[in-house]
């Protein structure tokens, strides 16, 4: 009876023991998740609260969400008001101290970076505005490899045991998009100076990275869906500008893009700004391969 | 500099495939020797320099480099300045892609981020004794957002509460509902049930909120909601609808706060009326929790009990007195509750406060589907009576399905139900001045779905019924039976702004002492929200 007794708490012990070694992160979006994973690697549990596919400034608090943030070592935002309408009453039912601002277990993504678009007046007149920055930045590799830097800073903090393959795999991610980089910027040199038209104001940070101009949008206004009148002056500024390519993200209408597209000869590029939110592109590295593929093969043409 | 460069590449270029040459002829005369080894010597002396004009360069580099990040964190990008645009993040800095594509930008990402978190070493000593001691500790002070171009640029939202990303001491808002109203009812106030309904024929502008919440210290969040109401004869009434401090930092998952505060019951009370999908208040809400709401001054202890699925139980406990304490000890509008003189009891002790308990859970039935139900009890004396009391038992159930492709949280199905009972023992009154004493059953049930079909559309039906207990000697006009049914169009112009028309079509039952009767409403909501951006709650 008694070796059963110990056999029983050996395990028990181990497998609390595991559990207890895995780091339980929470990332808002997918961007965040993928790259923790690649940080993370087998050290760490992770759950993405948006969906790839879904606008992330709309997220539902739905309460499953408590449950894994109650729980969490870790949670990673952006911090750039993306998150605003749903994070808030998530943290407040959770009412985990590990997550409060300033604690080591919030990572806030855009912490240290610049971002670009800060408005110079505040007015909801403008639509759907972010007093502090356009907060879709992860599509700039650099500044992925910053989000990757702090991330890993953060696990290694809350868990320094496992510190230094934290570190190891910082560099690794570090040197990949450092390689990757010189890939991404010959395929797209071709095309730089170029004009796009974008649904939404997202690719800002992605066109300032390899020399486009994403300038003609099909929303009037962040956040307002397209108008008739509006659609007829992207139309114009699209032969104008001779436009190739219309990014346009799942969750937008894909309807209206199309139309635009045949009215002007320009093409739809599926993209998105998140990992999976495109067939095979698990993680940062394939879903900016396949936004590089796509939008040569548009401009191409 | 530059030319100096040029002209080695150029002197190399045309250099080495001599040396190459040479190399490879067979058999040097030593005359040719001699010219091989000065020109390889004239090449190594050139390829030294250009080695150095190329460290030169690099050292040059990355001093402008250095100097242009300071000038940009010192830019102080003053308003009197606004044509000027923001220094770092300007087309130019796209990237030269020739011969490397680089792999850093500090004018995105600035060096120091990269330096350890503040907190987890001490700021450095000087390395010797007889150092300056420094001035500046990189780890702390970041070249971040906070301090780099954008700052001061905007018009202190923080202290506005316009919802700035780096939060603020305190977050106001500002919500307005205006509805305007047809009815065949001239008497509006007789039919709708919730005090923030339309309530009277033509405008009404009965829920104008001042909503204030922050961090009161790392303990505390406070929270208040303060309502302007325009009554009937456009006197401006001001309510303190909710005013409470919760905790942020209890362990184990409990949460407590006290204040005046809306009672967690179901899933319309501790709601306010703007972010309700229909303009009016349910009829189980209105005549069995109050035309207000079962609110008041009180503490509540919450706990998220830890299973793998979200559950909560919550217990709060309330004074329950006056209108905000509807079914309990309120003493009525006149003095008289369900025809009973009221006695204004006192409170003795714990028996004499409304005691609520919640329980709640959700589970996801799918990656697009959540399920959230609860069950809801509160207990308390009533003034009808020396010793009669109140005892109302309500469950609820709501049911969100978004596609994982939702763009703007559209489209959505919401189904939402609740159904209450309420066990009332009506006293003799005051004095035993009222004939007899009753104890009423009366319960009734909503249920309503809202669908929003397009991005910024949609369309809600509601089915609603009470059912009072007939009573042959009570002869108040609340105790009709009745049954109503709504359909509704909401368009929001923009996360801030809406407008709803609805349809109601009310009918209700005669009893021993009001003849039965049909009406028709229609009502135009528009409602205005300013200030900081709200969360939504699910």
């Amino acid at each position: 009876m008694k070796p059963s007794i110990a056999i029983l708490l050996t395990v028990l012990a181990a497998v609390t023991g595991t559990a207890r070694a895995k780091l339980n992160v929470v990332a808002t979006l997918a961007d965040y998740a993928a790259i923790a994973r690649e940080i993370g690697g087998d050290h760490v549990d992770i759950t993405s609260m948006a969906k790839p596919t879904e606008d992330p400034h709309f997220v539902d608090a739905r309460p499953s969400f408590v449950v894994k943030l109650r729980s969490a070592d870790i949670l990673i935002e952006g911090g750039a008001e993306l998150e605003v309408g749903w994070l808030p009453p998530l943290l407040q039912n959770a009412r985990n101290p590990k997550l409060d601002t300033g604690a080591i277990g919030r990572v806030q993504a855009s912490e240290g970076i610049r971002l670009l678009d800060v408005p110079a007046t505040l007015s909801r007149a403008a639509g759907d505005v972010h007093a502090s920055g356009n907060p879709h930045f992860m599509v700039d590799p650099i500044i992925a490899k910053a989000v990757a830097a702090h991330i890993a800073r953060a696990f290694s903090a809350a868990d320094p045991a496992n510190a230094s393959t934290y570190t190891a795999n910082n560099k690794k991610f570090e040197a990949t998009i450092d390689a990757k980089l010189q890939e991404w910027g010959k395929a797209l040199l071709p095309f730089r100076g170029q004009h796009l038209a974008a649904y939404h104001d997202d690719w800002l940070y992605f066109a300032h990275r390899f020399g486009f101009e994403v300038d003609v949008f099909l929303e009037p206004k962040p956040g307002v869906p397209p108008s008739p009148s509006h659609l007829a002056e992207v139309i114009g500024k699209i032969k104008a500008e001779k436009i190739k390519a219309i990014l346009v993200e799942p969750y937008h209408n894909r309807k209206i893009a199309t139309k635009v597209a045949s009215s002007t000869g320009a093409h739809v590029v599926d993209a998105a700004q998140y990992p999976d939110g495109l067939p095979n592109t698990a993680t940062y590295v394939e879903l900016i391969d396949m936004l590089v593929t796509r939008l040569t093969t548009a401009l191409k043409n | 500099m530059i030319p100096n460069r040029i002209l080695a590449v150029f002197l190399t270029t045309i250099l080495l495939p001599g040396h190459l040459l040479a190399e490879s002829t067979a058999t040097p005369s030593p005359s040719n020797e001699e010219i091989q080894q000065q020109l390889l010597g004239m090449q190594k002396a050139l390829q030294d320099q250009q080695t150095r004009h190329q460290a030169e360069l690099d050292a040059l580099k990355k001093q402008i480099a250095d100097q242009q990040t300071v000038i940009d964190s010192m830019k102080p990008a003053s308003p009197d300045s606004p044509a000027q645009p923001p220094p770092t993040p300007s087309k130019a800095a796209t990237p030269d892609l020739s011969p490397a594509f680089p792999t850093t930008d500090p004018s995105l990402v600035p060096e120091a981020k990269a330096v350890p978190p503040p907190g987890k070493q001490p700021p450095s000593a000087p390395a010797t004794a007889g150092a300056a001691f420094p001035t500046t500790d990189p780890s702390i002070v970041t070249d971040g957002p906070a301090s780099g171009p954008s700052a001061g640029l905007l018009p202190s939202p923080g202290l506005l509460g316009g919802g700035a990303a780096k939060g603020s001491y305190l977050n106001i808002s500002f919500d307005a509902v205006i509805a305007g109203a047809a009815s065949t009812d001239p008497n509006l106030s007789s039919l709708e049930v919730g005090d923030h309904d339309p309530q009277q024929r033509g405008f009404n502008a009965r829920n104008v909120e001042l909503a204030l919440d922050g961090a009161v210290d790392p303990f505390f969040e406070g929270f208040a909601n303060i309502v302007f109401k325009l009554d009937n004869n456009n006197q401006t009434q001001v309510e303190v609808e909710e005013a409470f401090g919760q905790t942020t930092d209890l362990p184990f998952g409990f949460q407590a706060k006290a204040g005046q505060f809306f009672t967690q019951f179901g899933r319309i009370n501790p709601t306010h009326p703007h972010t309700w999908d229909f303009v009016d208040a349910p009829l189980v809400q209105g005549l069995l929790l109050g035309p207000d709401g079962l609110r008041g001054v009180g503490a509540q202890l919450a706990w998220v009990i830890p299973l793998p699925f979200y559950a909560q139980a919550i217990l709060a406990l309330q004074n329950g007195q006056g209108g905000t304490g509807y079914s309990f000890r309120n003493p009525g509008d006149t003095g008289t509750f369900f025809d009973r003189s009221t006695i204004n009891r006192q409170t003795d002790g714990l028996s004499d406060l409304v005691i609520t308990p919640r329980l709640e859970a959700s589970v996801d039935l799918t990656s697009t589907q959540t399920l959230l139900g609860g069950v809801s009890a509160a207990f308390g004396p009533n003034d009808t009576g020396y010793t009669s009391s109140t005892q109302i038992y309500g469950a609820d159930l709501f049911y969100k399905w978004k596609p994982s492709n939702a763009e703007g949280g559209w489209p959505y199905v919401k189904w939402q139900s609740e159904a209450m009972v309420r066990r009332f023992e009506a006293g003799q009154g005051l004095n035993n001045t009222f004939a007899i004493a009753e104890t009423f059953h009366d319960w009734g049930a909503y249920s309503q779905v809202v669908w929003g079909f397009y991005k910024g559309w949609a369309a809600g039906l509601r089915g609603d019924y009470m059912h009072m207990q007939t009573s042959d000697v009570t002869n108040d006009p609340q105790r009709q039976s009745r049954s109503r049914v709504s359909t509704d169009l909401t368009w929001y112009l923009s996360e801030f702004s809406k407008f709803r028309l609805q349809y109601n079509y009310d009918r209700l039952q005669s009893n021993a002492f009001l003849p039965s009767r049909d009406e028709n409403s229609l009502f135009l909501m528009y409602e205005l929200a300013l200030g900081a951006h709200g969360a939504h709650k699910f």
